[in-house]
């Protein structure tokens, strides 16, 4: 995360300064582990081609003994990294056996190309190398990876644009900052009735309507009610069933969806693809297609019923101490769970890190 | 391991022999085979507190359109209910309060389960697809300091039976669920 959309980068293109003023956050991709940890590498054999000549003949005859089937993206041959060296290509032969190297001594090139199948005629003694050992998926690891060995990267755009802070316009994130200023005002409501200043509201982006908007309301009497199994009871009672009675809590509401257009909330924006799973009476299956904003990061049970209920999109403020979607676990990455969503953190971060702040001055000062 | 289990377990108050956990596992699977037989998720629980059946849990999500549902949740629904009817203290009921569940809990439930504080969980069978006590992640004994306490699992009671009966339910499609692609692709074969 090298650079990121900084505030006002774009402010003198729309020109308006309120705009500029307003968006003082930034907003970060909460991606897996494979697409932000560095570049694991492996060690492998690398030979010196002699003569340049030969070349497409031992890559042909090498990759038919070492078809390096788990490594396609590695390219075969690189330039010599070495300016001053007499040869000026090198060449991928085979991956080593980690640890055996060292007991053993390096193999000779007739040790790695036994019975004759390549006519070694223009290489030179092997050596070993660090290459990475999984294709890099960010243009970041891309660069890492390209450092130890020439790599292929297949850029995947969606995600270059979300590290570079690009994939939302200044109108969308000033959408956003609405929606979080509605989840910051629950917070508040929420904190001034005892509860915990958390804060949450739940989208349709194909509509750009709230649907839902709630606030934590965990007490003695039902510790679980955290902001996010509040909203997920309340989109369930907008269709017309749910759990809980939310009557004491008046900033907790839910618009109907009973009465919805069908045809409406299958709307689908330019450039942006919408999987939309609907069931047979036009209703989505509980939250499938919808983003939840809210002001801290979801606990590992909030993260898991977000699965559990198909969320599309998670934007939070503020990381947690135990969080499930960035901090402690990416839930919403993993691929051995039948659902996997985006999630994005920084939206309005100082004002739901005061939240926070505000809240427990507040409890310390009463008690 | 089964020894130290007891012994941390009675530590906090809490210790029940092989016999009772085989009664009650006997009963959460009768509770799991009668859900099957009405067409909902096979999955029975309950939750004992000194030796009485404080509730009786079964998956809600089809009929409250809330996935979050479960049967472990119905039931820690149940026994707050309980606790403010008889004016007992949540906290204190729960720290002594086992579950018996035919499959493990799943990422959710097994969090959930550490907010309550409950100490012990009895299970059949693994839940591979979303299991939160070692099947997927083990939030049962992970280190989260402000996740609740970790809580002890024994698992495997009749765990074939309880795999049987998940497995003859998803062979029934979920009316309820989105149509999955794979699904689709499926149907066209047909």
């Amino acid at each position: 995360m090298d650079r990121v959309l900084c505030p006002g980068e774009h402010g003198e293109e729309n020109g308006s300064v309120m705009e500029h003023k307003t968006i003082s956050w930034q907003i970060f991709p909460v991606l897996s582990d494979q697409h932000s940890q560095g570049v694991e590498l492996v060690l492998a054999y690398a030979v010196p081609i002699l003569d340049k000549k030969k070349t497409s003949r031992l890559v042909k005859e090498i990759s038919a003994v070492y078809p390096l089937e788990g490594q396609q993206h590695l390219k075969r041959v690189r330039a010599c990294t070495d300016k001053a060296s007499p040869h000026p290509l090198e060449m991928l032969i085979c991956l080593a056996k980690p640890g055996k190297e060292k007991a053993e001594g390096l193999h000779t090139l007739s040790e790695l190309l036994p019975n004759k199948q390549v006519d070694c005629c223009g290489l030179g003694e092997p050596f070993l190398v660090h290459v990475p050992a999984h294709p890099p998926l960010t243009r970041m690891q891309f660069e890492e990876a390209k450092f130890h060995w020439p790599t292929a990267f297949h850029e995947d755009k969606y995600v270059t644009s979300a590290l570079t802070g690009h994939l939302f316009s200044e109108e969308e994130k000033v959408k956003m900052q609405t929606y979080m200023k509605q989840a910051i005002w629950a917070a508040q409501q929420g904190s001034e009735k005892g509860m915990k200043a958390i804060g949450a509201v739940v989208v349709d982006p194909a509509t750009e309507t709230v649907l839902a908007v709630g606030h934590d309301c965990r007490s003695t009497s039902n510790p679980l009610l955290h902001a996010t199994m509040v909203c997920i009871d309340l989109i369930a009672q907008g269709q017309g069933r749910g759990t809980y009675n939310f009557k004491s809590y008046p900033a907790c509401t839910v618009s109907p969806l009973g009465n919805r257009d069908p045809s409406a909330s299958k709307a689908i924006r330019a450039g942006t693809v919408r999987k939309f799973e609907s069931r047979d009476d036009g209703l989505p299956y509980i939250c499938t297609g919808y983003e939840l904003y809210i002001t801290s990061e979801p606990c590992v049970m909030c993260a898991m019923a977000l699965v559990h209920s198909r969320i599309q999109r998670v934007f939070y403020g503020i990381a947690s101490p135990d969080g499930a979607l960035g901090t402690k676990y990416k839930i919403h990455t993993r691929q051995d769970l039948n659902h996997r969503f985006e999630v994005f953190r920084g939206i309005l971060e100082d004002q739901c890190c005061s939240l926070v702040k505000d809240s427990q001055e507040d409890s310390q000062s009463s008690k | 391991m089964e020894k130290t289990t007891t012994a941390a377990l009675a530590a906090r108050g809490v210790s029940v022999s092989a016999e009772e956990r085989e009664a009650w596992m006997e009963r959460a699977m009768h509770m799991a085979k009668e859900a099957l037989e009405n067409g909902e998720v096979p999955v029975g629980c309950l939750m004992v507190y000194n030796n009485e059946v404080l509730a009786k849990g079964r998956n809600e999500v089809n009929q409250t359109k809330n996935a979050t549902r479960h049967a472990e949740m119905v039931a820690i629904d149940q026994v707050l209910e309980w606790c403010h009817r008889f004016g007992r203290n949540p906290t204190e009921v729960f720290e002594h309060t086992v579950l018996y569940v035919t499959v493990e809990p799943c990422i959710m439930c097994a969090a959930a389960l550490r907010l309550m504080k409950i100490p012990l969980v009895v299970y059949g069978c693994q839940n591979e697809r979303f299991g939160g006590c070692g099947s997927v992640l083990d939030i049962a004994s992970a280190d989260l300091p402000n996740t609740g306490t970790p809580f002890k699992c024994i698992p495997g009671y009749q765990a074939e039976e309880a795999v049987e009966m998940l497995k003859i339910f998803y062979k029934q499609e979920n009316p309820n669920a989105p149509k999955s692609k794979v699904r689709k692709k499926e149907g066209h074969k047909c």
